[in-house]
């Protein structure tokens, strides 16, 4: 079953929640991108990724996972990624960014309050 | 000796048709004796492998990835390969490397992920000329009871 990709960002609470679903790759990753970029040039110190519906994602994903996170750091911020599907996170931990300056969770309430 | 079967498929090096290549990997793994973990494995690494010919090998002009996926009774066999500019994959950066050149550092992490998550690995890359990456994941060795 593919999932469509979809991105949208959430300003309920103090921190913005970027909630992606589907699979993220050379041809979605715009997409991510463009969200992302207007969400930390938007000056937010947190943001949080929420990747729960995400069951794919490659290279081009994790770049751009990496460059916002860089964005945040150089700002005092952080970017928290909500990440719970266990391929997703092995992708994470091989790449290595998961001990750089991206921290994940694997629940919503933790992310936020971190 | 009967040939292996072997599947094999062309696509434009634009990346909506990336997603192609992993449903039809996904399909032939499927078939064979791999785990879901297993399949999700080739699936990345089979991706990248295209995703570096569609970002790398022709420029953004316009040319084709072959791929072609051979079942053998103990392995799946994938070639990806590409008739572009060719690459001298030393020069891709380290995955372990941030704060580089994003496009750099995206290459040097897809090869990352092919090296990691398959059983072997090559990749012959020839100025000019193009890129072929050869990769095997072994099937898992069935234990009796």
């Amino acid at each position: 079953m593919v999932i469509e990709f979809s991105v949208a960002v959430e300003n309920a609470g103090v921190v913005p929640v970027v909630r992606v679903s589907g699979e993220i790759d050379v041809y979605t990753c715009p997409k991510l991108h463009k969200v992302l970029t207007e969400v930390v040039d938007s000056g937010q110190i947190k943001v949080v990724l929420d990747l729960q519906n995400v069951h794919y994602i490659d290279s081009t994903g994790l770049g751009t996972i990496a460059h916002s996170a860089r964005s945040l750091s150089k700002a005092d911020g952080q970017l928290n990624v909500i990440c719970s599907r266990p391929q997703v996170r092995k992708i994470f931990e091989i790449s290595g960014l998961s001990s750089k300056n991206i921290n994940l969770f694997e629940e919503e309430s933790k992310a936020l309050s971190a | 000796m009967s040939q292996l079967p072997t599947v094999t498929i062309q696509i434009p090096a634009q990346s909506d048709f990336v997603g192609v290549v992993r449903l039809s990997v996904s399909g032939i793994a499927s078939r064979m004796n791999f785990s879901i973990d297993e399949i999700e494995d080739i699936k990345v690494a089979v991706s990248e492998a295209c995703t570096n010919a569609v970002q790398h090998a022709y420029g953004g002009g316009d040319g084709m990835i072959d791929v072609a996926m051979t079942l053998h009774s103990d392995k799946l066999e994938v070639l990806v390969k590409d008739s572009g500019k060719g690459f001298d994959p030393a020069n891709a950066v380290s995955a372990k490397q941030d704060g580089a050149n994003d496009a750099l550092f995206g290459l040097g992490l897809g090869l990352t992920f092919i090296r990691t998550l398959m059983d072997f690995s090559e990749i012959e890359s020839v100025p000019g000329q193009g890129t072929v990456v050869r990769m095997v994941k072994n099937t898992p060795v069935e234990t009796s009871a």
